[in-house]
C-alpha cells in the first residue's frame, strides 16, 4: 500500500480519543495499592504490635524507605509510558535511594537480634515466605502497570518494563511491611531485596514481550 | 576489500539551518502547527489528521532516508504512521509535537535495525538488473556514520551485506571470514548498534 493510501485509510472514519493522563494513571495505581493494603488489613494480617512499633526508628525506616521507593518508582514508570520520557534517570535514582535506605539500616538498632548468628537472623525458611509474599502482592500492581504500558507509548519498552518492575516490587514490599513481624534490618534487606529482584526480573522479561509501539 | 574507513563511502556534512540533509529547503513547520493538527485529530477531525499525516510522512521519509538502507525506508515510514495512529492519544498538547514524533520514529528505527539483523540474506541473481549501490549507501548517511562505532569486522560485513546487497557467501569471500563469522558479526554488530542508539539521546 502506498503512503497516500495508508493515510487515507487511517484518516477515514477517525474517531476521537481520550487523551492519556499521567495523573489519572497515578490515581488508578494508588487506588489499586490502597485497595490491596485495605484488603490485607481487613483480613487481619497486620502485625499485632503495630500500634507500639509505628513510632519506632526501625518502623519509620522500613515504612518510610519503602513508601519513598514506591512513590519514586511509580512516578518513573508512569512518566516513562510517554515516548518523550526515558525512565533511565528515574530508575537510577530509585536504585540510589534503595542503596541509601540500605546504608541507613546500619544506624538502626537490630534490638534483640543483634547477638544472634547471621543464619538465625536471616531465618531462611521464614525469609523465603516473606519474599514469596512480596512477589504475590506485587502482581496486581504489575498487572495494572502492564496494562498502562500497553496503552501508553513507551519509546524504551525494556527500560519501562524494568521501571514498572521496580514500582510493582516496592509497592508489594510496602504492603507486606505492614504484616511482617520481623524487627531485624538485616532480614528486611536480604529477603525484601530477594523478593523485589524476582519481581523486577519477571517484569523486565514479561512486559516487553509482544509489545509493539 | 578491507574497510579502511567508512567515511570513504560517504562524507556527512553538517546540515545547514533551515535545510534538509538532502539539500532541499526544510519543510518543517512551526511545532504548534503539527501539534494543533494532532489536537484536532484527537478530537476526531479526519481532515486535520490527513493533513498532519501527509506532512509528517514527508518528514519521516527524510528521517529514515538518512538512517536506513533505501529499500527499508518506505516500510519504516508506514510503520511509524501506524504507530502514530495507534498512540495518538498519548500526545500531550501542552508539549511540542516534534519530540513526540521523533521519539516514536527513533523507536521504529531501532525496530527496523533489529529486523535487518533477523532478515535472511539471499544472494541476488547474476543477471538481475539493478542500479549501483551508491545512492542507498550514501542516503543512509547517519547509519554509515554509526557503523564506525563498531569493530571494523562488524562494520565491514554489515556494510557489505545489509547496505550493498552482498550475499553471505560473497561477503565471506570478500572479507576472508567464514560464513558463520559473517553472520555472527552482522548479528552482534546490529545488536550493539541498536543498544547504542537506544542509550543515546540524539543520534545525528
Amino acid at each position: 500500500m502506498s503512503n497516500d493510501g495508508l493515510i487515507l485509510d487511517l484518516s477515514a472514519d477517525l474517531v476521537s480519543v481520550r487523551r492519556r493522563s499521567a495523573l489519572r494513571e497515578a490515581i488508578l495505581l494508588l487506588a489499586v495499592a490502597v485497595a490491596e493494603l485495605a484488603l490485607f488489613l481487613w483480613l487481619g494480617m497486620m502485625r499485632p504490635d503495630m500500634g507500639r512499633m509505628i513510632g519506632s526508628g526501625y518502623m519509620l525506616w522500613k515504612l518510610g524507605s519503602l513508601a519513598a521507593l514506591a512513590a519514586m518508582s511509580c512516578a518513573t514508570a508512569i512518566r516513562s509510558f510517554s515516548p518523550v520520557v526515558s525512565p533511565r534517570t528515574g530508575s537510577v535514582l530509585t536504585l540510589a535511594l534503595a542503596g541509601a535506605a540500605i546504608a541507613a539500616a546500619t544506624f538502626i538498632d537490630p534490638g534483640a537480634a543483634s547477638g544472634s548468628a547471621i543464619l538465625d537472623r536471616l531465618s531462611p525458611a521464614r525469609g523465603l515466605l516473606c519474599a514469596t509474599s512480596i512477589v504475590v502482592l506485587s502482581m496486581p500492581i504489575m498487572a495494572v502497570l502492564a496494562m498502562l504500558m500497553r496503552r501508553g507509548a513507551p519509546a524504551h519498552p525494556r527500560a519501562s518494563a524494568f521501571a514498572s518492575g521496580l514500582a510493582a516490587a516496592s509497592c508489594g514490599a510496602l504492603v507486606f511491611a505492614f504484616c511482617c513481624p520481623i524487627n531485624d534490618p538485616l532480614y528486611i534487606i536480604v529477603w525484601y531485596s530477594a523478593g523485589c529482584v524476582v519481581v523486577v526480573m519477571a517484569a523486565r522479561w514479561l512486559l516487553p514481550r509482544r509489545f509493539r509501539l | 576489500m578491507r574497510l579502511r574507513s567508512l567515511s570513504t563511502f560517504v562524507t556527512i556534512p553538517p546540515p545547514e539551518r533551515g535545510r534538509r540533509m538532502d539539500g532541499r529547503p526544510s519543510s518543517e513547520p512551526a511545532r504548534d502547527e503539527w501539534g494543533g493538527l494532532m489536537v484536532a485529530a484527537q478530537d476526531g477531525h479526519g481532515g486535520a489528521y490527513r493533513r498532519l499525516l501527509s506532512a509528517i510522512s514527508e518528514w519521516l521519509y527524510g528521517y529514515f532516508q538518512r538512517r536506513l538502507p533505501h529499500r527499508d525506508v518506505d516500510d519504516a515510514v508506514q510503520e511509524t504512521l501506524l504507530a502514530v495512529h495507534r498512540r495518538r492519544h498519548t500526545y500531550d498538547p501542552r508539549y511540542p509535537f516534534k519530540p513526540w514524533l521523533a521519539a516514536i520514529a527513533k523507536r521504529k528505527w531501532i525496530d527496523q535495525l533489529r529486523g535487518l539483523g533477523r532478515r535472511p540474506t539471499e544472494a541476488l541473481h547474476e543477471d538481475l538488473s539493478i542500479g549501483d549501490h551508491e545512492a542507498s549507501v550514501t542516503s543512509a548517511s547517519i547509519l554509515v556514520g554509526l557503523l564506525e562505532r563498531l569493530r571494523p569486522a562488524q562494520a565491514q560485513v554489515i556494510t557489505l551485506v545489509k547496505l550493498q546487497g552482498y550475499s553471505i557467501e560473497e561477503a565471506s569471500g570478500e572479507t576472508g571470514l567464514s560464513q558463520s563469522a559473517v553472520k555472527m558479526n552482522i548479528h552482534r554488530g546490529l545488536a550493539r548498534l541498536t543498544a547504542y542508539i537506544e542509550g543515546a539521546q540524539n543520534v545525528e
